[in-house]
């Protein structure tokens, strides 16, 4: 019986350790292979290639990231690559983080290379799509940012010179005799002169945050990256147009009421025709400036959010305290 | 497999009936031969998973199987793996890749050498005892007393010698493999220097799961086809001492065989699913 | 004397009856080894089967315990055809019947304790250690051979061997023994042994038995009724005196 038990012993060390040095090695291969652990999938997109396989390296800087994990023909251009890749690495790599396509070792083995771009992006998600052309979005923010910038300024001398017609227009102060006008349209200047001051703000921040990122610095990388930011412009910039429109409209419709006006009180028509006139125009001017209400009301609602946005706080703040100091002076 | 079981059933008529169109007999003893191991192959899949399960004896099984062989297995894996490391050493100086020498010996180690010669080692050892073993208890009418004490010899014997050289073969092959490594390692340290570190991490580097797995699963093929040729040519040999040594002589030469023939296999299975 | 070729399995439900042979056949491809046998072996008889070497005496009491098929014929062993019979009811049946082998068949890579415990661990699975121990020393002590428990087979002279496995075919105290050549291969004094001690159990355990044997000595000691195998069937059936006394040839020559 003791010889027995002596002999199960043996044998249970024997297979424990059999079975430890598999698992151990299996643990270490799988390290190696991101077969077990935490990794995530990262997507990329190519035209061609060039015979790189599943269960190809991944390397990011050199050093070895992952493997890629599949391969699928998206369309007759596109080839899209699964990459499988270590989550330790997750920090390193970018949104705007690039994947080439390289050769591995002698025997012509394919490796996909992720290099770092300069311009600092937000981490990438899991999931998440890989350019493969070097900074292409930073291009295209640029883009867009000079684009928004160009027009806002637009928008603003447009605004800019409506407020000062309709201050300047002492005719049509005289024939509007309807109460609600003047003070509607009290409202309407308060909030254009508002969304002048803020579209200036815009075009300086604008103006700062292109100059950064051309400086390569900081956070002004992930902010062009940063969605949300890059649409709450895009809006601004929409809703800031509709009003500015609007009131172009606004100022023509002036021009002719107080022309026709002027026109009939010199043909002898007298104020009950110009009043009668004066009723149906009057809806209209007030129709176009509940409109521009609504657009500046929106478009001070987008740069509210914008200045509120912990990615752009910073530069409306810096904005701000420059406004101060030009008050000052 | 059921048409071996009707041939080895008919093979008297067939016999008769080809004797007179020359079919050599040998090739009809061949087929009688596939055909009745086929049916213990199948009686053995029967039987191991019908209760009773007689475990005190496949834990001795093991014990006996196993670790047993522990030392033989472990020495040769140690030599292999220092023999095939000098071996390889001046080839790769040649070609200017010496550092690639873990990563040579630890794929020739894990793929190939490591399981194939353990199986090697295991059909000599364990095989032709299992023939002899099995061969003497038949003969000396063992195996009928223990049909007649209500144990189920076939139970008893074969599936507890089988399920143990099924299971044990990979644990033997896997302390194999580490003790081969160690022994390369060592080779490498005769030369050269090479923390032990350095070594494994160069070999775990190497390694992927589509080196091991195969390597792993296919040892247990092995395992079982040295068990079972082993158990069937002992159960079913014929009377005498000469029957007995016919036994234990041809289960080691069919399971040696039948190694390389199930490595073949799986070389195909694996290249085929693109594991390599 | 008593040819038995007007023989009735009529009766196979007589109460003493324990072994019915009735038109046994077997043959091995072409060879016919047992043709139209015919025996039955009656409570607390011990029945001595006689024949030349190869003439077929393993393969009948072979087919008694199962261990063979035959090709034609009946046996009932205790009531019931065997043909009929389950796995586990022969099992069951098995556990009533002791078999010694020619070659005594112990296990040699077992102790004798392991030996004689063997056929408890399937039929006796419920009883404790102690227990097993003590009919494992008491039937060893009833061969004479105690002392040997915790030997190997291989330590054992051929006499003590013949003694250790008739003490594990008695160990679950069988109503029937099958004894196949006791005595064969053993020297003269020591067969007398085994002779004497078949003779002892007998009397001890009150079984009913079918002795195979061409020891004539043995064959006097132990046997209440003789039975002549020749060419596949029983030729003669009676007495040791009976057949001692017959004029047929082929009887005679065994009493030489
Ligand atoms: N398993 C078997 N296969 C083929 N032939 C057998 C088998 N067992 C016995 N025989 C044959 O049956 C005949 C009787 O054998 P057996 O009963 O052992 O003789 P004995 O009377 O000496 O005990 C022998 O000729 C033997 O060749
Ligand atoms: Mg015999």
């Amino acid at each position: 019986m003791a010889k027995e038990t002596l002999n199960n012993i043996k044998l249970g060390i024997f297979i424990s350790s059999g079975l430890l040095i598999l698992i151990v090695s299996l643990y270490l291969v799988g390290r190696n292979q991101n077969f077990f652990g935490s990794n995530f999938y990262v997507r990329c997109r190519f035209s061609n290639i060039n015979g790189l396989i599943a269960g190809n390296n991944v390397r990011f800087s050199g050093i070895q990231a992952g493997t890629v994990n599949q391969i699928q023909v998206i369309d007759d251009t596109t080839i899209e690559v699964t990459l499988l890749i270590d989550k330790k690495m997750k920090p390193y790599i970018h949104q705007n983080t690039y994947a080439t396509i390289g050769n591995d070792g002698l025997m012509g083995n394919k490796v996909i290379n992720l290099t770092p771009n300069m311009v600092p992006a937000p981490e990438i998600v899991d999931g998440g799509l890989l350019y493969n052309k070097k900074k292409p979005y930073t291009d295209e923010m640029m883009e867009t940012l000079s684009n928004t910038n160009n027009n806002v300024e637009v928008l603003s001398r447009k605004l800019i010179s409506t407020v000062e017609q309709i201050n300047n227009s002492h005719a049509l102060w005289s024939i509007l005799n309807d109460t609600t006008i003047p003070k509607n349209l009290n409202v309407s200047l308060s909030n254009i002169k508002e969304a002048t001051v803020r579209i200036n703000d815009m075009s300086a921040v604008i103006t700062d945050i292109a100059k950064d990122i051309r400086d390569g610095k900081g956070a002004a990388g992930s902010l062009v990256a940063d969605e949300k930011v890059a649409n709450d412009m895009k809006q601004a910039v929409a809703h800031i147009n509709n009003a500015a429109q609007e009131s172009e409209v606004m100022v023509a419709r002036i021009d002719s009421i107080v022309k026709q006006v002027q026109q009939d009180i010199n043909n002898g028509h007298g104020t009950a025709h110009a009043l009668l006139k004066d009723t149906m125009l009057v809806s209209r001017l007030n129709n176009s400036m509940s409109n521009i209400e609504k657009g500046t009301a929106a478009f001070n609602k987008d740069m509210e959010a914008l200045q509120h946005n912990f990615l752009t706080r910073g530069y409306f703040k810096k904005e701000a305290k420059k406004n101060k100091k030009a008050m000052k002076e | 497999m059921i048409i071996f079981m009707q041939l080895r059933v008919n093979v008297t008529e067939f016999c008769i009936d080809f004797n007179c169109m020359k079919i050599p007999s040998s090739l009809l003893g061949f087929f009688n031969e596939i055909g009745a191991a086929s049916r213990f192959v199948s009686r053995y899949f029967q039987e191991v998973v019908q209760p009773r399960y007689e475990v005190k004896q496949f834990i001795k099984q093991c014990f006996l199987i196993g670790y047993r062989s522990l030392p033989l297995i472990g020495i040769t894996g140690f030599i292999m793996g220092l023999v095939l490391t000098m071996q390889l050493r001046p080839t790769l100086i040649a070609y200017g890749v010496v550092s690639k020498l873990p990563v040579m010996v630890s794929l020739a180690i894990v793929r190939e050498i490591g399981p194939v010669i353990s199986a090697l080692i295991f059909a000599g050892k364990i095989s032709s005892s299992m023939g002899a073993e099995l061969g003497s208890m038949k003969v000396t009418e063992q195996i009928d007393a223990m049909e007649v004490s209500g144990t189920n010899p076939f139970k008893y014997l074969v599936v507890t010698r089988v399920l143990a050289a099924t299971l044990m073969l990979p644990v033997l092959s896997v302390l194999s493999d580490a003790i081969g490594l160690y022994g390369s390692y060592l080779g490498v340290n005769i030369r050269d220097h090479t923390s032990l570190s350095l070594y494994f991490f160069e070999v775990f580097n190497t390694l992927k799961f589509g080196d091991v797995l195969p390597a792993i699963i296919k040892t247990f093929f092995f395992g079982f086809a040295i068990g079972i040729i082993g158990c069937y040519k002992g159960y079913n040999s014929s009377k005498g001492t000469e029957g007995v040594g016919r036994a234990a002589n041809s289960a080691v030469v069919i399971s040696s065989l039948m190694v390389f023939i199930i490595d073949l296999i799986t070389v195909q299975i694996t290249d085929v699913l693109g594991l390599n | 004397m008593a040819v038995t070729d007007t023989y009735s399995p009529d009766d196979s439900t007589a109460e003493n009856v324990v072994i019915r042979i009735a038109h046994l056949r077997k043959q091995f491809g072409t060879r016919v080894v047992l043709n139209d046998f015919n025996v039955d072996l009656h409570k607390g008889e011990s029945l001595v089967v006689l024949g030349r070497s190869g003439s077929g005496k393993s393969v009948l009491i072979k087919c008694i315990i199962g261990l063979l098929k035959p090709d034609g014929g009946d046996i009932f062993v205790l009531g019931k055809n065997i043909a009929d019979m389950e796995h586990a009811e022969m099992d069951q049946l098995r556990s009533r019947i002791g078999f010694l082998f020619q070659s005594n068949a112990l296990y040699d890579s077992m102790t004798i304790r392991e030996n004689l415990e063997f056929p408890m661990r399937h039929h006796l699975r419920n009883l404790s250690n102690s227990e097993v121990n003590d009919m494992v020393m008491k039937t060893l002590a009833d061969v004479g051979l105690a002392h040997t428990v915790d030997m190997m087979p291989s330590e054992l002279s051929g006499g003590m061997q013949k003694r250790v496995a008739l003490a594990r075919s008695l160990i679950l105290h069988p109503e029937i023994m099958l004894y196949d050549e006791p005595t064969t291969g053993l020297d003269p004094v020591t067969g007398r042994e085994i002779s004497t001690l078949i003779t002892e159990v007998q009397k001890k355990y009150s079984t009913s038995s079918i002795i195979i044997s061409h020891d004539m000595h043995c064959v006097k000691m132990t046997g209440d009724k003789i039975a002549v195998l020749i060419e596949g069937k029983c030729y003669a059936l009676g007495t040791y005196e009976e057949l001692e006394r017959s004029t047929d040839h082929n009887v005679k020559q065994f009493f030489e």
